[in-house]
């Protein structure tokens, strides 16, 4: 082909890539705190609350997975102000959709876990005289977390990539500063290789760690 | 065996029980005596198990009384669900033994005994694993203390369920086919822990197939149809000479060879 690979050029911006990944590193590590919060309420409410009780948080759930997280992303940032007559700053809007969107993944991976206990580890913990929290707790919840770490780990990887879409709304993430640089050296093939690059080594180590754990768990 | 009522360890007077439409039990009566073994026989799907999970209300019937101790339910006039801390403090003084073991796969052998001494009675962990050593060794597993359940064959398993249960000392223990799910050549081991047991003069109810170890051990057997007692006696009245015709078919798959 023939290309003139210069990598070099980038070198007077490379502290805006640093800039963009600490920023795509903190959405992530951000979004999945509140995110992972945000779905353990709501897991929680969904498998012990009756079905009045949990309906808005099952409208919640479908509506955030269904939807397009780019989707959620422009309604937060340019719809929801017009109707709560508020800004909101890009940074707001998209550390809240990313937070919700990611809220109802984590919600139906705890529900999940937790349902996927046989129902007689419940039977044998009121059969000695536990209570149904105590049951949860020391019973059901460490079998459950085993059950839900790959689709735990799964989604946080997700949540890494997703963070990407945030650049849509001029958010100063990894790919957004990737952009900004290009349209000043016009190098999209260096600089876009690279950012693809730096993703790839944040999210490699975190699949490894996955199949790791998967592995010790088989074990056991 | 008599007693005073005193003794009368539970009682349950006409319980009625439904699934949606399905009746599965149409006024099943039994009482219990301290040190009393009672078995109860019949075909699949009779409601022996529902029976059985009514008397420590893993079920809540919808009909009938249960007196257990000092503590008496009227089902009919039970507007709400007894509460879990209620529940809690009744099962305490009812064991159960499952058919598919459920022990707590998290948790080695000892872990799962001590449970509920620990984090129901209160106990030390010191006092526990004490006792519960010596439960061990009662069902002659003193040397899988340590081991998790999945490292256990299924016999092992059910000897350290049975252990789970007896650590809680309590008055009585409701065994659901608990040999049912074992290899043929695992049930006796089982068994032989279950006649430990009744000699020792621990109160148990036992639904099971094993018809000549039934006949052997109980001071009572209860042949139940369509969520009923058809026959309550002696092994000597049911199984000897039983009186309906059904328990005669019912007997005979048993005794005419292999069972399966
Ligand atoms: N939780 C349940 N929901 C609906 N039907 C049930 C439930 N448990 C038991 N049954 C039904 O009740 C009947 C009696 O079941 P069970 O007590 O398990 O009988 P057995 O132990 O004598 O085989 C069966 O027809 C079974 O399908
Ligand atoms: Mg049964």
């Amino acid at each position: 082909m023939g290309y003139d690979w210069d990598f070099g050029a980038m070198a007077p911006y490379m502290h805006l890539l640093w800039k963009g990944l600490g920023v795509t590193f903190l959405y992530t590590i951000g979004t999945v705190i509140s995110g992972v919060a945000i779905g353990l309420i709501v897991g929680l409410v969904r498998t012990n609350a009756s079905t009045p009780v949990a309906l808005p948080f099952r409208a919640y759930v479908e509506v955030f997975r269904c939807t397009p997280l780019l989707v959620q992303l422009v309604w937060m940032y340019y719809a929801l102000p017009v109707l709560l007559g508020v800004s909101m700053s890009a940074a707001t809007a998209a550390f809240l959709s990313l937070t919700l969107y990611g809220g109802s993944f984590y919600s139906e991976i705890f529900r999940g876990g937790i349902k996927a206990i046989d129902k007689g580890q419940w039977e044998a913990g009121h059969a000695i005289g536990m209570r149904r929290g105590k049951i949860f707790r020391r019973i059901i919840l460490p079998q459950a977390v085993k059950v839900m770490i790959p689709a735990f780990i799964n989604q946080t990887v997700m949540q890494l990539k997703n963070t990407s879409l945030v650049s849509t709304v001029a958010v100063g993430d990894l790919l957004y500063q990737g952009s900004i640089i290009t349209s000043t050296i016009y190098r999209p093939l260096e600089v876009y290789t690279l950012v693809a690059a730096l993703y790839f080594m944040m999210l490699f180590p975190l699949t490894l760690v996955s199949g790791y754990v998967e592995r010790r768990m088989e074990i056991r | 065996m008599m007693g005073s009522a005193d003794d009368v360890v539970l009682e349950a007077v006409d319980i009625r029980k439904a699934f949606g439409t399905h009746e599965v039990l149409c006024g099943a009566s039994l009482s219990v005596q301290r040190q009393e073994v009672i078995s109860i026989i019949g075909s699949s799907g009779s409601g022996k198990s529902t029976f059985l999970r009514c008397l420590n209300m893993l079920e809540i019937p919808q009909g009938g009384q249960l007196r257990i101790g000092a503590e008496t339910y009227d089902f009919s006039r039970l507007r709400r669900p007894p509460r879990d801390a209620q529940l809690a403090r009744l099962r305490r003084n009812v064991g159960m033994v499952f058919q598919h073991f459920n022990l707590f796969p998290h948790k080695t052998a000892m872990e799962n005994i001590v449970e509920g001494p620990i984090q129901v009675l209160g106990e030390s962990p010191k006092q526990a694993r004490e006792t519960g050593m010596e439960l061990l060794v009662k069902v002659g597993l003193q040397d899988k203390a340590d081991q998790y359940p999945q490292q256990l064959s299924g016999g092992q398993k059910q000897r350290v369920a049975i252990a789970r249960a007896l650590a809680m000392r309590p008055e009585l223990i409701l065994f659901d086919e608990v040999t049912s799910a074992l290899d043929p050549e695992l049930v006796g081991e089982v068994l032989t822990v279950l006649k430990d047991l009744a000699a020792e003069g621990t109160t148990m109810i036992l639904v099971t197939h094993e018809i000549a170890f039934a006949a052997d051990i109980s001071d009572r057997v209860g042949f139940m149809v369509d969520g009923t007692f058809a026959e309550l006696g002696t092994p000597q009245d049911v199984i000897y000479n039983p009186k309906s015709e059904r328990l005669v078919r019912f007997l005979e798959r048993f005794t005419s060879g292999n069972r399966i």
